[in-house]
């Protein structure tokens, strides 16, 4: 994957997350799986930055995480928004919403 | 300590973090795997999918590997904080539910703490800060020194031996010699500045003197060596302080001029704020400068070596040590003693030239005193941690079911021993906050309190370093009373402490109890028979009858310009108009003068002949204290005429030479005869004689703790001087009349300074002030530590009569009597404090030796001294068991047996 796509993904990733977060708390892989499905498949994670991300919210305090069961009743990683995360979920959003508008702007002059 | 623990955590952790970690990543692939095989995927191609999904698997890995280990940490840290915070919170309820505990332990440590503190910055600010010279370390002060039997006496300096010492040393860079004498400042001001004639302290020194003391003028120039000679244009270095109050601190000032005892001077320079030399009594030199004048001493070197009024600072040359200098002088005296057999080699004493280090001459009368009070403050911050650490055993004993609770809880060992350093430290900050208080406030009392005798006290104040061993006194208080009973509690097995409640495990905890109080109460005899001793020795002081009256009466000085009273015939016109018409200022009963003034702080001696008793060869010839007297003196002082009579004015410069002699004089060297019209010389064995008319009283002099020599007083008119001080005896408030005092002299000589006023009490009480100033400091430290005793032994009284209330309870129930009981917890809390009292003696006893510099007619094994003390500590000791065996005697069989 080049390099200019992932510093997008990268940004959005985190956004991405923290929303999925504030349905519940979820699993990394629930996470993935919740993304693609609400996006239909248009924003397909890319497995391997979901992790590093997750990990580095968590040192960031945005999210932070406990242990439950996954489906098939084994010990698995459990991850939930802080206030924190909260808060930065609707900041980043707002920005975001700045962005579109600035974009559409821009690429469909009226 | 933590550090080691995080490390043991890390190497733990590492394994499972990493392992959590690839779990963490092995369960998503699985169940990517698992969800692409449902999706129609062939279980390899379903694997291969997933992994080219995760891309570049063991990057990923290490990455979040490295993040977790991160947030692992923070973790920790966090943990930490919040534990912390926990303890914190769960202390401070501690300590609320128990305010008498929190209170009595954090006055108990804030006042150790503040004691030693304000007593550690006067140490520092006089034995330990460097002196205001540079190198001071290398400044000596050199004396003749005089052996006899066990004692030596320094003695000052004669300008030939200086002018000798000079030529002749190999050890020192430079040598100065200083003078004292009064100076009257008149007559040219700058500007708005104070103007009024004034008697400053002069000194009239070496133009080296700064050099030796390595300090230069903080304006101007300091003195060169053509400034000493005869003949050079005369100059004047000032101190701060005469310059800010004449010169309003104007730095216009150099090349004016300032007349000293009538001769105009031109002023070369300022010497900076802190230094006026000399900053601290050294030998006979005591009073802190004004003002300096050069004179090569050395010069001088044609008096009689028996003229000896000098002091000598001499700076070392870099590397010599003092043996080399103590040598080297010792070969200088040799060569005295050789050249001059006659003053130097007497049989009765041995001579020598001897070297003190500037230090040790400017602390040394203080230093034992100091190291005295500091011992004080290390037994009393010991009696403050005892008591505390008697306190938290108590505690402790109360709170084992609640350890033995958390414990059972799954409070590990170390989060408990933590949650008990956390109290002990808040304790410790509370009473550290409360400490400095005590310790900024006291210092002010205590630099208030000085008698003005104790080098660089004024300069003491709560510095940094004094803050710094406040600190570390408090760090050890708090650990010394948290760590002990922290690690005790810890060992509490749960099972015991729960079943047995209270009284298992009490016995050897009691023992260290009682050995607590008892080195508590010895330390408090220590400190109360310090105290005792030095308020019986202040006490005799006071009852010392000194041969003269201090009842009302104003004192003054004049010293009369040589300028202006060039003949013996001015001086005495001078004064006799001034004693007449100050007698006529109303509510003055008498007035007369008289130099030196008993307890003006000056002294006056030599030798005398006594006629028909002449002095052997090599023998020492009497020697005695020096007075001249206006006609009266005896009955403004209210001394006491044994026989004859008092001055007349007849006793002028043309009559027959008289003088007036002391009892002691008159029956050392009369012995069972009449003394008047005896014949007494100052001048040798061959006269010119004076007559003796009349006997008095001795006088203390110099204060009631030394007697002094047999004394001589000659007629002022027979034996005219430039200083002279005024007694008048007033039946109103001697203060009162200053005014009408200075106006007469005034009217008499606009420019004559009036200086040294006083009314008699304030001399009288400035000559005990440092005694005063001891015995307060003891008597303050005595009475915080019987408070700290009485407190530390009602509380362990109290603590084992809770502990053994169901055996009490037993005997009372079996028949025993209140009184029994009462007596049983009385005898346990006397045996204690009997044991301490019995070993306080003892150590005082060792101890008080250490005291026999500072005593006055006062044994360091004062019998009384001790029985009191003993006694009143035992009152004490029975009023605290007395308490709690009340509360015993109380006690209900009943409920004591159902506990």
């Amino acid at each position: 994957m080049p390099d200019s796509n992932r510093s997008i993904l990268q940004g959005t990733l985190d956004l991405l997350i923290l929303k999925t977060l504030s349905w519940g708390p979820r699993h990394g892989y629930a996470i993935a799986r919740w993304i693609e499905e609400t996006t239909d498949d248009v924003m397909r994670i890319e497995e391997g930055s979901l992790y590093p991300a997750l990990y580095r919210m968590q040192k960031r305090g945005w999210i932070k995480s406990g242990w439950g069961e996954s489906d098939i009743g084994k010990r698995i990683r459990i991850y939930s928004l802080t206030p924190a995360g909260r808060a930065e979920l609707r900041a980043q959003s707002a920005q975001w919403d700045v962005m579109v508008k600035a974009m559409a702007r821009v690429l469909r002059p009226a | 300590m933590r550090q080691l623990l995080r490390s043991g955590a890390r190497l733990f952790w590492r394994r499972s973090v990493d392992d959590e970690v690839d779990d963490e990543l092995t369960e998503h692939i699985e169940m990517l795997v698992r969800r692409l095989e449902l999706e129609g995927l062939s279980p390899e191609a379903a694997r291969e999918a997933a992994a080219r999904r995760f891309g570049d698997l063991t990057m990923v890995r290490n990455e979040c590997r490295t993040l977790a280990h991160d947030v692992e940490e923070q973790m920790i840290r966090q943990d930490f904080w919040q534990q912390l915070r926990q303890d914190v919170a769960y202390g401070t309820r501690t300590l609320r539910r128990a305010p008498l505990y929190t209170i009595i332990a954090v006055l108990t440590l804030a006042i150790g703490i503040g004691a030693s503190a304000s007593i550690f910055s006067v140490v520092h600010a006089v034995l330990l800060r460097a002196l205001p010279y540079r190198d001071a370390d290398r400044v000596v002060a050199v004396w003749n020194a005089y052996r006899q039997g066990g004692t030596v006496s320094h003695t000052a300096i004669a300008p030939a031996e200086f002018a000798d010492v000079m030529d002749q040393n190999r050890s020192f860079d430079a040598v100065a010699a200083i003078s004292r004498g009064a100076a009257n400042l008149t007559g040219s001001c700058g500007g708005s500045a104070s103007c009024e004639p004034e008697r400053a302290n002069g000194y009239t020194v070496s133009p080296s003197l700064f050099t030796v003391l390595g300090t230069a003028p903080a304006l101007g120039r300091a003195f060169t060596e053509s400034d000493g000679a005869a003949g050079a244009e005369p100059v004047a270095l000032l101190s701060h302080s005469v310059w800010r109050r004449r010169f309003g601190g104007d730095s216009a000032v150099i090349g004016r001029g300032i007349t000293v005892n009538g001769r105009l001077r031109t002023i070369v320079g300022v010497m900076p704020a802190e230094v006026r030399f000399p900053d601290a009594p050294i030998g006979f030199l005591r009073d802190r400068g004004d003002i300096w004048m050069p004179n090569a001493w050395q010069n001088n070197r044609g008096e009689e070596r028996g003229n000896q009024y000098l002091g000598f600072l001499a700076r070392m040359r870099p590397g010599t040590s003092m043996t080399e200098v103590r040598t080297d002088l010792e070969t200088i005296s040799t060569r005295f003693r050789a050249a001059f057999p006659d003053r130097y080699d007497p049989s009765t004493v041995s001579w020598a030239l001897d070297a003190i280090p500037l230090r040790e001459q400017m602390v040394g009368d203080v230093r034992r005193p100091l190291l005295i009070v500091m011992g004080a403050v290390v037994l009393l911050m010991l009696i403050a941690c005892a008591n505390v650490a008697h306190l938290s055993l108590a505690r402790g004993a109360a709170r084992r079911q609640e350890f033995a609770v958390r414990t059972a809880l799954g409070a590990g060992r170390m989060r408990l021993v933590r949650q008990l350093l956390t109290e002990s430290l808040m304790l410790g900050a509370m009473s550290g906050v409360l400490g400095i208080a005590i310790a900024v406030g006291s210092t002010r009392v205590l630099v208030r309190l000085d008698p003005g005798m104790i080098p660089q006290l004024d300069a003491t104040r709560v510095n940094g370093i004094v803050l710094v061993f406040a600190l570390l006194a408090t760090l050890f208080c708090a650990l010394l009373v948290g760590v002990v009973p922290a690690l005790r509690q810890s060992m509490v097995s749960v099972h015991d402490a729960i079943r047995a409640g209270r009284g298992a495990a009490a016995q050897p905890r009691r023992r260290v109890r009682s050995v607590l109080v008892v080195a508590e109460v010895a330390m408090a005899l220590v400190i109360l028979v310090g105290a005792g001793l030095l308020t019986r020795s202040f006490l005799a002081l006071q009852k010392v009858d000194q041969g003269f009256s201090t009842g009302p009466a104003l004192t003054f000085a004049v010293t009369l310009p040589r300028a202006r009273y060039d003949s013996a015939a001015r001086m005495i016109a001078f004064h006799d108009r001034l004693q007449s018409e100050l007698a006529s200022i109303p509510g003055v009963e008498a007035v007369s003068a008289i130099d030196p003034l008993p307890l003006g702080g000056t002294s006056w001696s030599g030798t005398f002949h006594v006629e028909g008793q002449p002095t052997a060869r090599g023998a020492e010839a009497p020697h005695g204290e020096y007075n001249v007297a206006l006609p009266g003196f005896i009955d403004a002082l209210q001394l006491r005429l044994v026989t004859g009579r008092d001055f007349e004015v007849t006793d002028g410069p043309g009559a027959p030479a008289v003088a007036i002699v002391d009892e002691s004089l008159a029956a050392q060297y009369w012995p069972g005869e009449d003394p008047l019209g005896k014949r007494i010389s100052s001048n040798g064995d061959s006269g010119p004689w004076v007559t003796v008319i009349g006997v008095v009283r001795h006088v203390h002099r110099s204060g009631p703790k030394n007697a002094g020599e047999p004394q001589i007083y000659f007629a002022y008119r027979q034996r005219v001087q430039t200083p002279l001080s005024y007694v008048l005896r007033t039946t109103v408030d001697p203060l009162s009349i200053v005014g009408a005092v200075r106006s007469q002299v005034a009217s008499l000589d606009r420019d004559l300074p009036v200086a040294r006023v006083a009314s008699m009490a304030t001399l009288e009480s400035a000559a005990l002030a440092r005694d005063r100033f001891n015995a307060l400091i003891f008597l303050v430290f005595a009475g915080t530590a019987l408070l700290l005793a009485a407190i530390g032994l009602y509380g362990v009284m109290a603590y084992l009569v809770a502990q053994r209330q169901a055996e009490l309870g037993l005997r009372l129930a079996l028949g025993g009597g209140p009184g029994d009981v009462a007596r049983l917890v009385i005898g346990d809390g006397m045996r204690m404090a009997l044991l301490g009292i019995v070993l306080g003696t003892v150590a005082s006893l060792a101890l008080g030796r250490a005291l026999d510099q500072l005593l006055y007619g006062t044994k360091p094994t004062d019998p009384v001294t001790y029985a009191v003390i003993a006694a009143t500590l035992a009152l004490v000791a029975l009023l605290a068991s007395a308490i709690p065996a009340l509360r015993a005697m109380k006690a209900d069989p009943v409920d004591a047996l159902r506990a």
